[in-house]
C-alpha cells in the first residue's frame, strides 16, 4: 500500500513507486540510480535511470573530498540534467547512496531533488519494469555553481568535536555494536576496520534502519518524530550532526531530519568514523 | 601457472575494453545460478554459511571424482553482489576438473586481472571472497584424506 507523503514535513521530497512507473517519460525529470554494488545498474535498472557511481563521480579521486564544482557541472550536463531538472535518487542497499547522491547534488545546490520510497529493491518486488538498456541523454549546459554549500550541510571532525562539547544533538547511525566499541567495522565489512571502536562523546545510538519499514520505505512522521525527537533528544531549531562511517548511512538519516521531518540546520559529518577513529587527539567514548 | 581453463578467461579479459569488461563481468553473474548442484549429484563436502565479508549466505559444494578432479557447484544467496556473483561463474568454469591441491596452489593475483583495477575498491572488495572460499573446501577435503591415510 502507498504511504500517504502529505504526513511528512517535505513531502515533494519523496516520490512513491507507482507514481514513477507514470511518469517514466516526463522530461522534467531524472531518474539517478547509486548504489554500493558497482555494477548492479548494469544488470538491469528503472527505464530511463541514468547511473551516478558515488566512488567514480561524485568524489575526487585524489583528496578526500567531492568533485570540484566544474565536474559536477559536468556530471549533469552529460547526464542532460540542467538546474531545473528535477532529479529522483533511488538505489540499493535501502537507498543508502541514493541518500547520499542526493545529499552531494544538494552540496552543490541542486535543490531539486527527490527519493523514490523503498527504492530499488522495493520498485523490484513489485514487478515493475527494468531495463538493461543505457539511459542516454542530449547533452545540457549546466551553469557551474557558484560555491558548494558544504558549510550549511556538512560537518568537518573539528565541527563535530565542537557539537560534542556543547551537547548539541549529534546522533550515531551505526550499529549497536559499531557504536559500543565491541567491533571496528560494520558487520559484513570486516575489511573497513579502524583503529580504535567507539563513539564520538556524548553521541546518540540511533541505527540508520531505525527508520526504515521492512520494504525499506520510510517509517511514518509520528515514528520518526518519536524516534529522533522524543526519543533521542533532537529539536527542532537546534543544530544536529549525523554520522556514520563514511557518510552514506548517515545520509539515510539526514535526509529523513531534514525532508521528513523537517528541521532546519542538519548536517552529515561525511569524514565519520574511518576519520574519527583513526584521528590523532581524538576523544572517544566506549558503551552503550 | 593457472589451470588452462582459467587461463583462457583471463587472456580474454585482458583483451577487453572496460566497457566490454564490464558487460562480461555482468554476463558471467548471470551465469552464477548455473552453477548449482544439479538433481542427483553427490558431493564429498558440503560448506553453506553466511560468513562477515559476505552479504549473503553462500554455499559450496566440493565432489572430487575418481581421477582426483575436483567439481565444484555454488549457491548464493540473493543479497550477494554482482562481481561474486560473476566470480563464482568464473572460477566454478575456470577450475572445473583441478585436483583440490592446485587449487589451494593458486594465486589470487589473477583476480585483478578479470576484473580490473577500476572495480577493486572499497565496498566491492568481495571479488576474492569466493576463491577464499573454494579453497577453503579444498584445503578441508585434504586435510580429511591425510588423516585417514595416516589411521
Amino acid at each position: 500500500m502507498a504511504t500517504n507523503l502529505t504526513q511528512y514535513a517535505h513531502p515533494e521530497a519523496l516520490v512513491e513507486t507507482d507514481w514513477l512507473e507514470k511518469h517514466l517519460k516526463d522530461e522534467s525529470i531524472r531518474i539517478v540510480e547509486s548504489n554500493e554494488d558497482v555494477l548492479i545498474y548494469d544488470t538491469g535498472h528503472i527505464p530511463g535511470a541514468v547511473h551516478i557511481d558515488w566512488r567514480a563521480d561524485l568524489q575526487d579521486q585524489v583528496i578526500r573530498d567531492y568533485i570540484t564544482p566544474e565536474k559536477f557541472a559536468e556530471l549533469c550536463s552529460k547526464n542532460g540534467i540542467t538546474p531545473d531538472t528535477t532529479c529522483i535518487f533511488y538505489g540499493d542497499k535501502a537507498n543508502w547512496w541514493a541518500c547520499y547522491a542526493l545529499w552531494a547534488f544538494r552540496l552543490f545546490g541542486h535543490d531539486r531533488v527527490k527519493i523514490l520510497n523503498g527504492g530499488r529493491d522495493k520498485w523490484k518486488a513489485e514487478g515493475r519494469p527494468m531495463t538493461k538498456e543505457r539511459s542516454t541523454y542530449p547533452r545540457a549546459n549546466y551553469s557551474v555553481p557558484k560555491k558548494r554549500f558544504d558549510k550549511e550541510i556538512r560537518a568537518f571532525a573539528d565541527e563535530a568535536l565542537a557539537q560534542s562539547k556543547s551537547g548539541k544533538p549529534l546522533i550515531d547511525v551505526r550499529s549497536p555494536g559499531e557504536y559500543k566499541g565491541e567491533v571496528t567495522h560494520m558487520p559484513e565489512y570486516p575489511q573497513e576496520g579502524v583503529l580504535r571502536g567507539g563513539h564520538i562523546p556524548g553521541a546518540k545510538s540511533v541505527p540508520w534502519k531505525t527508520a526504515a519499514n521492512d520494504d525499506n520505505t520510510f517509517k511514518s512522521a509520528d515514528e520518526l518524530t518519536k524516534i529522533y525527537i522524543d526519543n533521542a533528544g533532537v529539536k527542532p531549531g537546534t543544530e544536529t550532526v549525523v554520522y556514520c562511517r563514511i557518510g552514506e548511512r548517515s545520509s539515510h538519516t539526514w535526509f529523513v531530519l531534514t525532508y521528513l521531518l523537517g528541521l532546519d540546520n542538519v548536517r552529515n559529518y561525511d569524514g565519520s568514523w574511518t576519520e574519527w577513529g583513526n584521528k590523532v587527539g581524538a576523544p572517544i567514548e566506549k558503551g552503550a | 601457472m593457472y589451470p588452462q581453463k582459467l587461463n583462457k578467461i583471463i587472456n580474454l579479459f585482458e583483451t577487453l575494453p572496460e566497457e566490454e569488461r564490464r558487460e562480461t563481468i555482468v554476463s558471467y553473474s548471470e551465469n552464477a545460478k548455473k552453477q548449482e548442484p544439479r538433481k542427483d549429484e553427490q558431493f564429498d563436502l558440503v560448506d553453506v554459511r553466511k560468513d562477515e565479508e559476505c552479504m549473503d549466505t553462500v554455499g559450496v559444494y566440493l565432489h572430487v571424482d575418481e581421477n582426483g578432479e575436483a567439481h565444484i557447484r555454488m549457491t548464493l544467496g540473493p543479497e550477494v553482489q554482482t562481481l561474486t556473483r560473476a566470480m563464482t561463474a568464473i572460477l566454478c568454469k575456470g577450475l572445473e576438473g583441478c585436483t583440490p591441491q592446485e587449487i589451494l596452489d593458486l594465486p589470487s593475483d589473477f583476480v585483478t586481472r578479470i576484473v580490473g583495477t577500476e572495480l577493486v575498491r572499497i565496498r566491492s572488495q568481495t571479488i576474492y571472497y569466493v576463491l577464499t572460499r573454494i579453497k577453503g573446501i579444498c584445503k578441508v577435503y585434504l586435510d580429511r584424506q591425510r588423516m585417514a591415510e595416516v589411521a
